[in-house]
Protein backbone atom coordinates (compact mmCIF):
# COMPACT_ATOMS: atom_id res chain seq x y z
CA UNK A 1 0.00 0.00 0.00
CA UNK A 2 2.62 2.59 0.97
CA UNK A 3 4.66 1.57 -2.26
CA UNK A 4 1.81 2.44 -4.29
CA UNK A 5 1.07 5.68 -2.71
CA UNK A 6 4.69 5.98 -3.30
CA UNK A 7 4.59 4.95 -7.28
CA UNK A 8 1.74 7.36 -7.65
CA UNK A 9 3.11 10.03 -6.40
CA UNK A 10 6.64 9.74 -8.39
CA UNK A 11 4.10 9.37 -11.62
CA UNK A 12 2.34 12.44 -10.74
CA UNK A 13 6.02 14.38 -10.40
CA UNK A 14 6.94 12.78 -13.37
CA UNK A 15 3.24 14.04 -15.44
CA UNK A 16 4.28 17.30 -13.83
CA UNK A 17 7.68 17.41 -14.68
CA UNK A 18 6.65 16.09 -18.70
CA UNK A 19 4.07 18.84 -18.91
CA UNK A 20 6.96 21.19 -17.72
CA UNK A 21 9.27 20.09 -20.26
CA UNK A 22 6.15 19.84 -22.75
CA UNK A 23 5.62 23.56 -22.17
CA UNK A 24 9.16 24.82 -22.07
CA UNK A 25 9.72 22.76 -25.21
CA UNK A 26 10.29 24.73 -28.55
CA UNK A 27 7.96 25.02 -31.66
CA UNK A 28 9.44 21.59 -33.39
CA UNK A 29 8.83 23.41 -36.66
CA UNK A 30 10.93 25.51 -36.01
CA UNK A 31 14.98 24.71 -37.39
CA UNK A 32 15.90 22.51 -34.13
CA UNK A 33 19.01 23.81 -32.25
CA UNK A 34 20.83 20.63 -30.42
CA UNK A 35 23.23 21.04 -27.73
CA UNK A 36 25.45 18.86 -28.29
CA UNK A 37 26.61 15.86 -25.48
CA UNK A 38 27.87 17.20 -22.46
CA UNK A 39 32.05 17.93 -22.46
CA UNK A 40 32.61 17.65 -26.21
CA UNK A 41 34.50 20.58 -27.69
CA UNK A 42 33.18 23.10 -29.82
CA UNK A 43 33.46 22.86 -33.33
CA UNK A 44 31.61 24.52 -36.79
CA UNK A 45 30.44 22.20 -39.83
CA UNK A 46 31.65 22.83 -43.10
CA UNK A 47 28.13 24.40 -45.03
CA UNK A 48 26.99 22.19 -47.81
CA UNK A 49 23.63 23.39 -49.24
CA UNK A 50 25.89 25.11 -51.79
CA UNK A 51 26.75 21.41 -52.95
CA UNK A 52 23.58 20.31 -53.69
CA UNK A 53 22.16 19.99 -57.31
CA UNK A 54 18.36 20.09 -56.47
CA UNK A 55 18.53 22.51 -53.62
CA UNK A 56 16.31 24.36 -52.30
CA UNK A 57 13.86 21.28 -53.29
CA UNK A 58 10.79 23.47 -52.80
CA UNK A 59 11.64 25.01 -56.25
CA UNK A 60 9.58 22.21 -57.37
CA UNK A 61 8.13 20.55 -54.62
CA UNK A 62 6.09 23.40 -53.47
CA UNK A 63 3.64 22.77 -56.59
CA UNK A 64 2.95 18.99 -55.76
CA UNK A 65 1.20 17.85 -53.60
CA UNK A 66 2.73 15.73 -50.45
CA UNK A 67 2.04 12.08 -50.61
CA UNK A 68 3.44 10.55 -47.80
CA UNK A 69 2.48 7.23 -49.12
CA UNK A 70 5.55 4.41 -48.77
CA UNK A 71 6.10 3.81 -52.56
CA UNK A 72 9.17 3.18 -55.04
CA UNK A 73 10.00 6.80 -56.45
CA UNK A 74 10.34 6.68 -60.28
CA UNK A 75 11.64 9.89 -60.91
CA UNK A 76 14.38 11.80 -60.96
CA UNK A 77 15.44 10.96 -57.61
CA UNK A 78 17.50 7.53 -56.24
CA UNK A 79 14.76 4.87 -56.90
CA UNK A 80 17.02 2.19 -54.48
CA UNK A 81 17.58 3.16 -50.70
CA UNK A 82 20.36 0.80 -49.91
CA UNK A 83 20.41 2.15 -46.35
CA UNK A 84 18.64 0.81 -43.38
CA UNK A 85 18.11 -2.69 -45.37
CA UNK A 86 14.28 -1.69 -46.69
CA UNK A 87 13.20 -0.41 -43.24
CA UNK A 88 13.23 3.22 -43.99
CA UNK A 89 12.01 5.39 -46.99
CA UNK A 90 12.48 9.03 -48.32
CA UNK A 91 9.99 10.71 -45.44
CA UNK A 92 11.96 9.16 -42.56
CA UNK A 93 14.49 11.78 -43.61
CA UNK A 94 13.03 14.07 -45.36
CA UNK A 95 9.91 16.16 -44.12
CA UNK A 96 6.83 15.79 -46.01
CA UNK A 97 5.35 19.67 -45.63
CA UNK A 98 8.58 21.87 -45.59
CA UNK A 99 10.76 19.82 -48.24
CA UNK A 100 13.97 22.21 -47.54
CA UNK A 101 14.83 20.34 -44.25
CA UNK A 102 15.07 17.08 -42.90
CA UNK A 103 13.33 15.06 -40.08
CA UNK A 104 14.24 13.48 -37.09
CA UNK A 105 12.85 10.62 -36.01
CA UNK A 106 10.85 12.93 -33.19
CA UNK A 107 9.61 15.06 -36.28
CA UNK A 108 12.02 17.88 -35.70
CA UNK A 109 13.27 19.97 -38.54
CA UNK A 110 16.80 20.04 -39.19
CA UNK A 111 18.81 22.00 -41.89
CA UNK A 112 20.60 20.20 -44.71
CA UNK A 113 24.04 21.78 -43.30
CA UNK A 114 23.09 20.05 -39.78
CA UNK A 115 22.52 16.42 -41.31
CA UNK A 116 24.25 14.96 -38.44
CA UNK A 117 21.51 15.65 -36.41
CA UNK A 118 19.40 12.99 -38.78
CA UNK A 119 22.05 10.45 -38.99
CA UNK A 120 23.12 10.56 -35.11
CA UNK A 121 19.14 9.56 -34.30
CA UNK A 122 20.04 6.05 -35.46
CA UNK A 123 23.88 5.95 -35.38
CA UNK A 124 24.51 7.34 -31.81
CA UNK A 125 27.53 6.12 -31.13
CA UNK A 126 29.26 7.24 -34.27
CA UNK A 127 27.88 10.60 -33.64
CA UNK A 128 29.21 10.63 -30.31
CA UNK A 129 32.72 9.82 -31.46
CA UNK A 130 32.40 12.29 -34.24
CA UNK A 131 31.50 15.18 -31.61
CA UNK A 132 34.32 13.99 -29.40
CA UNK A 133 36.91 13.45 -32.87
CA UNK A 134 37.53 10.08 -33.19
CA UNK A 135 35.42 9.69 -36.37
CA UNK A 136 34.99 11.92 -38.76
CA UNK A 137 37.23 14.58 -40.38
CA UNK A 138 38.55 17.66 -39.05
CA UNK A 139 39.55 20.36 -41.51
CA UNK A 140 42.61 22.54 -42.29
CA UNK A 141 43.75 22.75 -38.66
CA UNK A 142 45.05 20.33 -35.30
CA UNK A 143 44.73 23.51 -33.31
CA UNK A 144 42.48 26.37 -32.31
CA UNK A 145 38.72 26.38 -33.66
CA UNK A 146 37.41 22.47 -35.12
CA UNK A 147 35.78 22.90 -38.49
CA UNK A 148 34.48 19.68 -38.97
CA UNK A 149 32.92 17.96 -42.36
CA UNK A 150 29.52 16.20 -41.98
CA UNK A 151 28.22 12.75 -42.32
CA UNK A 152 27.19 13.56 -45.93
CA UNK A 153 30.36 15.06 -46.97
CA UNK A 154 31.80 11.26 -46.80
CA UNK A 155 29.10 9.12 -47.05
CA UNK A 156 26.20 9.41 -49.47
CA UNK A 157 22.90 9.22 -47.13
CA UNK A 158 20.86 7.15 -49.40
CA UNK A 159 24.11 4.78 -49.73
CA UNK A 160 26.73 5.21 -47.16
CA UNK A 161 29.23 2.54 -47.08
CA UNK A 162 32.34 3.70 -49.10
CA UNK A 163 32.78 1.95 -52.35
CA UNK A 164 36.06 0.61 -53.00
CA UNK A 165 38.21 2.06 -55.47
CA UNK A 166 41.56 1.77 -57.07
CA UNK A 167 44.83 2.55 -54.46
CA UNK A 168 47.78 4.98 -55.39
CA UNK A 169 50.52 3.88 -56.85
CA UNK A 170 52.76 1.41 -55.08
CA UNK A 171 56.11 1.99 -53.86
CA UNK A 172 59.40 0.69 -56.31
CA UNK A 173 60.31 -2.81 -55.08
CA UNK A 174 63.93 -1.92 -53.79
CA UNK A 175 66.28 -3.49 -55.43
CA UNK A 176 67.18 -7.21 -54.32
CA UNK A 177 63.73 -7.51 -52.43
CA UNK A 178 62.04 -8.66 -55.34
CA UNK A 179 59.70 -11.60 -54.73
CA UNK A 180 61.76 -15.24 -55.64
CA UNK A 181 59.70 -17.61 -57.27
CA UNK A 182 58.65 -20.71 -55.50
CA UNK A 183 59.90 -19.08 -51.91
CA UNK A 184 56.95 -18.87 -49.66
CA UNK A 185 57.77 -15.84 -47.63
CA UNK A 186 54.43 -16.20 -46.01
CA UNK A 187 55.43 -19.02 -44.04
CA UNK A 188 57.98 -20.11 -41.77
CA UNK A 189 59.70 -22.38 -44.12
CA UNK A 190 62.60 -23.84 -41.56
CA UNK A 191 59.34 -24.34 -39.12
CA UNK A 192 57.66 -26.54 -41.87
CA UNK A 193 60.35 -28.58 -43.47
CA UNK A 194 61.49 -29.60 -39.80
CA UNK A 195 57.83 -30.57 -39.48
CA UNK A 196 57.88 -32.49 -42.43
CA UNK A 197 61.25 -34.67 -41.34
CA UNK A 198 59.32 -35.50 -38.03
CA UNK A 199 56.46 -36.71 -39.91
CA UNK A 200 59.08 -38.85 -41.92
CA UNK B 1 119.69 48.86 -59.66
CA UNK B 2 117.59 47.12 -62.18
CA UNK B 3 120.38 48.93 -64.95
CA UNK B 4 123.45 47.69 -63.46
CA UNK B 5 122.78 43.99 -64.65
CA UNK B 6 120.66 41.63 -67.29
CA UNK B 7 119.73 39.93 -63.99
CA UNK B 8 117.69 43.03 -63.10
CA UNK B 9 115.98 42.83 -66.16
CA UNK B 10 114.72 39.51 -65.21
CA UNK B 11 113.81 40.30 -62.20
CA UNK B 12 111.62 42.92 -63.25
CA UNK B 13 109.97 40.61 -65.73
CA UNK B 14 109.59 38.10 -62.42
CA UNK B 15 107.92 40.94 -60.73
CA UNK B 16 105.59 41.87 -63.54
CA UNK B 17 104.66 38.11 -63.54
CA UNK B 18 104.20 37.59 -60.41
CA UNK B 19 102.37 41.19 -59.76
CA UNK B 20 100.05 39.66 -62.74
CA UNK B 21 99.29 36.01 -60.92
CA UNK B 22 98.70 37.72 -57.75
CA UNK B 23 96.21 40.29 -59.41
CA UNK B 24 94.64 37.30 -61.16
CA UNK B 25 94.27 35.49 -57.95
CA UNK B 26 92.64 38.42 -56.47
CA UNK B 27 89.90 39.19 -58.79
CA UNK B 28 89.39 35.11 -59.28
CA UNK B 29 88.29 35.07 -55.54
CA UNK B 30 86.35 38.59 -55.95
CA UNK B 31 84.55 37.07 -58.79
CA UNK B 32 83.53 33.77 -56.63
CA UNK B 33 82.88 35.89 -53.69
CA UNK B 34 80.55 38.17 -55.73
CA UNK B 35 78.84 35.51 -57.82
CA UNK B 36 78.15 31.59 -58.00
CA UNK B 37 81.37 30.46 -59.33
CA UNK B 38 81.31 26.13 -58.99
CA UNK B 39 78.02 24.44 -58.55
CA UNK B 40 75.83 27.70 -57.80
CA UNK B 41 77.47 27.90 -54.84
CA UNK B 42 79.12 30.68 -53.63
CA UNK B 43 82.70 30.37 -52.35
CA UNK B 44 81.47 31.93 -49.07
CA UNK B 45 78.68 29.27 -48.58
CA UNK B 46 80.69 26.64 -49.35
CA UNK B 47 83.01 27.71 -46.46
CA UNK B 48 80.31 28.81 -43.79
CA UNK B 49 78.68 25.13 -44.75
CA UNK B 50 82.00 23.05 -44.29
CA UNK B 51 82.51 25.16 -40.77
CA UNK B 52 78.43 24.96 -39.25
CA UNK B 53 77.84 23.50 -35.95
CA UNK B 54 75.41 21.46 -35.13
CA UNK B 55 72.06 22.49 -35.05
CA UNK B 56 71.32 22.76 -31.54
CA UNK B 57 75.11 24.86 -30.47
CA UNK B 58 74.06 27.28 -33.43
CA UNK B 59 73.53 30.90 -32.50
CA UNK B 60 70.40 32.97 -33.30
CA UNK B 61 72.50 34.74 -35.99
CA UNK B 62 74.08 31.35 -37.48
CA UNK B 63 70.85 29.71 -37.66
CA UNK B 64 69.61 32.65 -39.42
CA UNK B 65 72.75 32.34 -41.84
CA UNK B 66 72.26 29.24 -42.38
CA UNK B 67 68.66 29.38 -43.34
CA UNK B 68 69.85 31.56 -45.66
CA UNK B 69 72.42 29.55 -47.29
CA UNK B 70 69.52 26.70 -47.56
CA UNK B 71 67.28 29.46 -49.54
CA UNK B 72 70.34 30.37 -51.92
CA UNK B 73 71.63 26.65 -52.43
CA UNK B 74 67.70 25.62 -53.15
CA UNK B 75 67.68 28.44 -55.90
CA UNK B 76 70.68 27.44 -57.41
CA UNK B 77 69.80 23.59 -57.08
CA UNK B 78 66.13 23.85 -58.58
CA UNK B 79 65.52 27.54 -59.47
CA UNK B 80 62.88 27.53 -56.89
CA UNK B 81 62.28 30.82 -54.25
CA UNK B 82 61.87 28.23 -50.89
CA UNK B 83 61.75 29.54 -47.54
CA UNK B 84 63.27 27.83 -44.87
CA UNK B 85 62.31 28.52 -41.66
CA UNK B 86 62.86 27.40 -38.13
CA UNK B 87 59.92 27.59 -36.29
CA UNK B 88 60.32 26.88 -32.41
CA UNK B 89 57.96 24.45 -31.12
CA UNK B 90 54.99 25.50 -29.02
CA UNK B 91 55.11 25.43 -24.86
CA UNK B 92 53.11 22.87 -23.75
CA UNK B 93 52.45 21.04 -26.86
CA UNK B 94 53.59 17.18 -27.05
CA UNK B 95 52.20 15.53 -30.06
CA UNK B 96 50.44 12.26 -30.45
CA UNK B 97 49.05 10.14 -33.47
CA UNK B 98 46.33 7.69 -33.43
CA UNK B 99 45.33 5.71 -36.63
CA UNK B 100 41.85 4.20 -37.10
CA UNK B 101 42.37 0.85 -39.01
CA UNK B 102 39.11 -0.23 -39.22
CA UNK B 103 38.16 3.09 -41.46
CA UNK B 104 41.89 2.74 -43.18
CA UNK B 105 40.98 1.40 -46.97
CA UNK B 106 44.81 1.30 -47.85
CA UNK B 107 44.46 4.63 -50.68
CA UNK B 108 47.61 5.09 -50.06
CA UNK B 109 46.19 8.84 -50.68
CA UNK B 110 49.12 9.77 -47.23
CA UNK B 111 52.10 8.03 -48.77
CA UNK B 112 52.00 10.10 -51.86
CA UNK B 113 50.61 13.77 -50.16
CA UNK B 114 53.63 13.17 -47.76
CA UNK B 115 55.89 12.45 -50.84
CA UNK B 116 54.80 15.43 -52.30
CA UNK B 117 54.68 17.66 -49.06
CA UNK B 118 58.22 16.78 -48.09
CA UNK B 119 60.32 17.42 -51.38
CA UNK B 120 61.12 13.61 -51.62
CA UNK B 121 62.67 12.62 -54.47
CA UNK B 122 59.99 11.15 -57.35
CA UNK B 123 62.30 9.25 -58.59
CA UNK B 124 64.24 7.15 -55.59
CA UNK B 125 62.49 4.83 -53.44
CA UNK B 126 61.84 6.39 -50.32
CA UNK B 127 58.63 6.98 -48.85
CA UNK B 128 58.15 7.90 -45.17
CA UNK B 129 55.03 6.10 -44.84
CA UNK B 130 54.10 1.85 -45.87
CA UNK B 131 50.44 1.04 -45.81
CA UNK B 132 50.87 -2.63 -44.45
CA UNK B 133 48.08 -4.70 -45.81
CA UNK B 134 47.53 -7.81 -43.78
CA UNK B 135 45.31 -10.98 -43.76
CA UNK B 136 42.41 -10.21 -40.89
CA UNK B 137 42.99 -11.61 -37.98
CA UNK B 138 46.77 -11.50 -39.00
CA UNK B 139 49.04 -8.71 -36.56
CA UNK B 140 51.86 -10.23 -37.42
CA UNK B 141 54.10 -7.54 -39.45
CA UNK B 142 56.82 -10.05 -41.28
CA UNK B 143 53.37 -10.89 -43.38
CA UNK B 144 52.45 -8.00 -44.39
CA UNK B 145 52.95 -6.63 -47.57
CA UNK B 146 52.80 -2.76 -48.86
CA UNK B 147 53.61 -3.90 -52.54
CA UNK B 148 50.19 -4.20 -52.77
CA UNK B 149 48.73 -3.71 -56.26
CA UNK B 150 45.27 -4.81 -56.71
CA UNK B 151 42.27 -2.95 -58.79
CA UNK B 152 40.81 -1.91 -56.32
CA UNK B 153 41.18 -1.63 -52.15
CA UNK B 154 39.96 -2.58 -49.83
CA UNK B 155 40.69 -6.52 -51.05
CA UNK B 156 38.02 -8.69 -49.19
CA UNK B 157 39.71 -10.56 -46.17
CA UNK B 158 42.37 -7.73 -45.90
CA UNK B 159 43.17 -4.89 -43.56
CA UNK B 160 45.62 -1.67 -44.24
CA UNK B 161 48.19 -0.94 -41.01
CA UNK B 162 50.11 2.55 -42.00
CA UNK B 163 53.40 2.65 -40.79
CA UNK B 164 55.89 5.94 -40.25
CA UNK B 165 57.67 6.99 -37.73
CA UNK B 166 56.36 6.72 -34.37
CA UNK B 167 58.51 9.14 -32.70
CA UNK B 168 58.92 7.33 -29.95
CA UNK B 169 59.60 8.58 -26.29
CA UNK B 170 62.15 6.66 -25.76
CA UNK B 171 63.86 6.68 -29.51
CA UNK B 172 66.32 4.03 -29.79
CA UNK B 173 67.77 5.92 -32.97
CA UNK B 174 68.69 8.40 -31.21
CA UNK B 175 70.77 6.55 -28.56
CA UNK B 176 72.29 4.87 -31.70
CA UNK B 177 73.37 8.25 -33.17
CA UNK B 178 77.79 8.27 -32.85
CA UNK B 179 77.47 12.08 -33.55
CA UNK B 180 74.51 13.39 -32.22
CA UNK B 181 72.75 14.19 -35.36
CA UNK B 182 69.52 13.36 -34.21
CA UNK B 183 67.57 13.97 -31.32
CA UNK B 184 64.09 14.39 -29.36
CA UNK B 185 62.59 18.38 -29.72
CA UNK B 186 60.61 19.14 -26.76
CA UNK B 187 57.59 18.91 -28.23
CA UNK B 188 58.14 15.35 -28.66
CA UNK B 189 59.19 15.15 -32.61
CA UNK B 190 62.46 13.07 -33.45
CA UNK B 191 64.39 15.43 -36.03
CA UNK B 192 67.59 15.17 -37.88
CA UNK B 193 70.08 17.88 -38.58
CA UNK B 194 71.02 16.58 -42.03
CA UNK B 195 73.73 18.74 -42.56
CA UNK B 196 75.27 17.07 -38.91
CA UNK B 197 74.57 13.31 -40.38
CA UNK B 198 77.38 11.37 -41.12
CA UNK B 199 75.11 8.72 -43.45
CA UNK B 200 76.02 5.94 -41.10
CA UNK B 201 72.99 4.46 -40.65
CA UNK B 202 73.32 3.26 -37.18
CA UNK B 203 69.97 4.84 -36.64
CA UNK B 204 68.27 2.62 -39.57
CA UNK B 205 69.44 -0.64 -38.04
CA UNK B 206 68.50 0.59 -34.32
CA UNK B 207 64.95 1.45 -35.43
CA UNK B 208 62.20 -1.21 -35.35
CA UNK B 209 59.73 0.10 -37.49
CA UNK B 210 62.09 0.98 -40.22
CA UNK B 211 60.68 3.82 -40.34
CA UNK B 212 64.28 5.72 -40.81
CA UNK B 213 65.28 5.80 -44.95
CA UNK B 214 68.63 6.74 -46.44
CA UNK B 215 68.85 9.17 -48.74
CA UNK B 216 70.91 7.19 -51.92
CA UNK B 217 70.47 9.86 -54.45
CA UNK B 218 69.86 14.26 -54.51
CA UNK B 219 66.11 14.25 -55.08
CA UNK B 220 65.14 14.80 -58.43
CA UNK B 221 61.78 17.24 -58.16
CA UNK B 222 59.78 19.44 -61.19
CA UNK B 223 60.53 22.99 -59.95
CA UNK B 224 56.40 23.75 -59.93
CA UNK B 225 55.88 20.69 -57.63
CA UNK B 226 58.53 22.08 -54.98
CA UNK B 227 56.99 22.86 -51.74
CA UNK B 228 58.55 26.28 -50.88
CA UNK B 229 56.91 26.41 -47.09
CA UNK B 230 60.35 24.64 -45.73
CA UNK B 231 61.52 23.99 -41.93
CA UNK B 232 65.67 23.17 -40.97
CA UNK B 233 65.02 20.06 -39.26
CA UNK B 234 61.96 19.16 -41.48
CA UNK B 235 61.69 19.28 -45.54
CA UNK B 236 64.36 21.48 -46.39
CA UNK B 237 66.21 19.83 -49.89
CA UNK B 238 68.36 17.86 -48.50
CA UNK B 239 71.92 16.57 -49.36
CA UNK B 240 72.80 13.13 -50.44
CA UNK B 241 73.68 10.50 -48.36
CA UNK B 242 71.85 11.26 -45.18
CA UNK B 243 69.35 9.43 -43.19
CA UNK B 244 65.77 10.90 -43.33
CA UNK B 245 62.15 10.03 -41.67
CA UNK B 246 59.10 11.42 -41.30
CA UNK B 247 58.86 14.49 -38.86
CA UNK B 248 55.01 14.77 -38.12
CA UNK B 249 55.32 17.70 -40.86
CA UNK B 250 57.28 20.10 -38.38
CA UNK B 251 56.78 23.10 -40.47
CA UNK B 252 53.05 22.93 -40.59
CA UNK B 253 52.01 21.70 -37.25
CA UNK B 254 54.22 23.79 -35.20
CA UNK B 255 51.86 26.32 -36.73
CA UNK B 256 48.55 24.57 -35.72
CA UNK B 257 47.78 22.96 -39.54
CA UNK B 258 47.66 19.31 -39.52
CA UNK B 259 50.09 16.90 -40.67
CA UNK B 260 49.76 16.15 -44.86
CA UNK B 261 49.17 12.96 -44.71
CA UNK B 262 45.99 13.64 -42.10
CA UNK B 263 44.80 16.46 -44.68
CA UNK B 264 45.05 13.91 -47.66
CA UNK B 265 42.94 10.89 -45.62
CA UNK B 266 39.59 10.85 -47.60
CA UNK B 267 38.59 8.60 -44.50
CA UNK B 268 39.22 10.09 -42.00
CA UNK B 269 41.00 7.70 -40.26
CA UNK B 270 44.12 10.07 -38.63
CA UNK B 271 43.83 11.72 -35.57
CA UNK B 272 46.24 13.82 -34.59
CA UNK B 273 46.98 16.42 -31.34
CA UNK B 274 48.24 17.69 -28.25
CA UNK B 275 48.76 14.50 -25.89
CA UNK B 276 48.82 17.49 -22.94
CA UNK B 277 45.42 18.80 -23.88
CA UNK B 278 42.58 16.81 -21.64
CA UNK B 279 40.14 18.14 -24.29
CA UNK B 280 41.80 17.44 -27.60
CA UNK B 281 41.01 14.69 -29.72
CA UNK B 282 43.82 12.18 -29.28
CA UNK B 283 43.44 12.12 -25.67
CA UNK B 284 39.36 11.15 -26.08
CA UNK B 285 40.62 8.29 -28.36
CA UNK B 286 43.28 7.96 -25.86
CA UNK B 287 40.98 7.65 -23.07
CA UNK B 288 37.11 5.95 -24.79
CA UNK B 289 38.68 3.30 -27.50
CA UNK B 290 40.77 0.37 -27.57
CA UNK B 291 44.20 1.40 -28.59
CA UNK B 292 47.29 -0.39 -29.13
CA UNK B 293 50.95 0.45 -30.40
CA UNK B 294 53.15 -1.44 -32.45
CA UNK B 295 56.04 -3.53 -30.62
CA UNK B 296 55.26 -2.15 -27.29
CA UNK B 297 57.21 -4.40 -25.70
CA UNK B 298 60.64 -3.25 -26.82
CA UNK B 299 59.85 -0.07 -24.65
CA UNK B 300 60.46 2.38 -26.91
CA UNK B 301 57.58 4.56 -25.87
CA UNK B 302 55.86 5.23 -29.51
CA UNK B 303 53.86 8.12 -29.33
CA UNK B 304 51.41 6.54 -32.33
CA UNK B 305 48.56 4.47 -31.66
CA UNK B 306 46.09 2.32 -33.58
CA UNK B 307 42.59 1.45 -32.33
CA UNK B 308 39.69 0.08 -34.35
CA UNK B 309 35.94 0.55 -33.18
Amino acid sequence: MNSMTLQCLVCVMCLVVLQAQAEEAPDVRQPLRFEGYPGAPEFEVVPRKDELFFYPCAQCHETMEPNPEIRTLNTMHDAEIEHGRGRIWCLSCHNLENRNYLNTLLNELVDFDEAHLVCGGCHANRHKDWYFGAHGKRVASWQGDRTLYNCTHCHNAHSPAIQPRAPKPAPPVRAGLERQPGIQHEKSAVWDTHVEREEQ
Amino acid sequence: MSNETGSGNDGDKFDQARRNFLRGIGMGTAAAVAQPAWGGQTFQDTFADFFQKDYRRMSAEEIEAALERIERKAQARYDVEIECQNTPPQPGVVYGYAINISRCKGYRDCVHACVKENNLGRDSQMQYIRVLELDQGDFNLEHSDHYYEPETVPVEGKHYLPVQCMQCDDPPCVKACPVEATWMEPDGIVVVDYDWCIGCRYCMAACPYWARHFNWTVPEIPAEEMNTNTHYLGNRPRPRGVVEKCHFCIHRTRKGQQPACMEACPTGSRIFGNLLDPDSEIRYVLANKQVFRLKEDLGTEPKFWYYSD
